[in-house]
C-alpha cells in the first residue's frame, strides 16, 4: 500500500524555517536529508519534495479560449503543503510510524517539531464507492 | 524547473463526485487519463497520483516516547489534497498552461476545477 505523508503550513505559521538560526535549519536539513536516505535503503521510498514558498502559490484556472487564469489569493485558512514524502508499506499502522519520525525533526534549538503529519492513502486507480 | 499542480477538495468533495452520473464519472477519468499519457508524451510529466477519500484522512505526530498519536479531526474549513501532478518545464507559465487544462477535465459545472500551482525545490531553503 502507498501512501502519501504530508507536511501542511499555514503562510506565516510554524514551519518557518527560514527565521530559524543557521545551526538549528542546518541540522533540521541534515535530519531530512537522513530521514529520507533511510527510507530510500529500507525500500519504502516512493517519492519526496519539498515546496517552495506559499507566496509564490497561484490558483490557475481555464478561461475564455482554455488561456490559463492566475489568482494569488487565498483564504486566511488555507493550509499549503511544505513538503511530502510517498511511501510504499505493509500497512497504515507502519506509514504513521513513519510519520511520527518524520514529525519528530528537530526544531529551534534542536528540540523535536512534533508538527502533524497528514497521513493519505494512495490509490491504485479512480475513487469507488466504498471511498466515500 | 518543476512545479506540482494540485487538486484540492472539501471533505464531501469525494462524495460528491461519487454522486455524478456514471457517464460523467467515465469521462472525466478518460479525461485524466489521456491527460497525463499527454503530458508523459511531451516529456513534461514527472509524476501523478491520486489520493484516496479524506474521510480515510489521519494527522499523525510524535508523542513522547516517539509513538504515533494519530488523531482523524480536522477543521471544518481544511481542503484536501485529491491527486496532483508534478511536471517539469521551462517555466511558470507552462505550468499554468498545463494547470488551465487540467482544469477543463468535465464536471458537473457548478464548482469549477481550480488547480493550485507550486514550484517544486531542487535543494533545501
Amino acid at each position: 500500500m502507498k501512501y502519501m505523508l504530508m507536511m501542511n503550513t499555514p503562510r506565516g505559521g510554524d514551519y518557518q524555517v527560514m527565521s530559524w538560526p543557521k545551526k538549528d535549519l542546518e541540522a533540521h536539513i541534515a535530519f531530512m536529508i537522513g530521514f529520507a536516505k533511510k527510507l530510500g535503503a529500507a525500500g519504502e521510498l516512493v517519492g519526496a519534495e519539498g515546496l517552495a514558498s506559499p507566496s509564490q502559490a497561484k490558483l490557475v484556472r481555464a478561461g475564455d479560449g482554455g488561456k490559463p487564469v492566475t489568482d494569488g489569493v487565498f483564504p486566511e485558512t488555507k493550509e499549503f503543503l511544505a513538503g511530502y514524502w510517498v511511501v510504499q508499506v505493509d500497512s497504515a499502522e507502519r506509514a504513521y510510524r513513519i510519520a511520527a519520525e518524520a514529525s519528530a525533526a528537530p526544531g529551534v534549538g534542536g528540540a523535536p517539531l512534533n508538527m502533524g503529519i497528514e497521513v493519505r492513502e494512495v490509490m491504485s486507480g479512480p475513487p469507488k464507492e466504498q471511498d466515500a | 524547473m518543476k512545479y506540482m499542480l494540485m487538486m484540492n477538495t472539501p471533505r464531501d468533495g469525494y462524495a460528491k463526485y461519487l454522486s455524478w452520473p456514471k457517464q460523467l464519472i467515465a469521462a472525466n477519468t478518460d479525461f485524466m487519463h489521456a491527460f497525463a499519457r499527454k503530458l508523459a508524451g511531451a516529456g513534461e510529466l514527472v509524476s501523478a497520483m491520486g489520493l484516496a477519500s479524506p474521510v480515510q484522512a489521519k494527522l499523525v505526530r510524535a508523542g513522547d516516547d516517539g509513538q504515533p498519536v494519530t488523531d482523524g479531526v480536522f477543521p471544518e474549513t481544511k481542503e484536501f489534497l485529491a491527486g496532483y501532478w508534478i511536471v517539469q518545464v521551462e517555466n511558470a507559465a507552462r505550468a499554468y498552461e498545463i494547470a488551465a487544462e487540467a482544469s477543463t477535465a468535465p464536471g458537473m459545472g457548478d464548482s469549477p476545477l481550480v488547480i493550485e500551482v507550486r514550484e517544486v525545490m531542487s535543494a533545501p531553503p
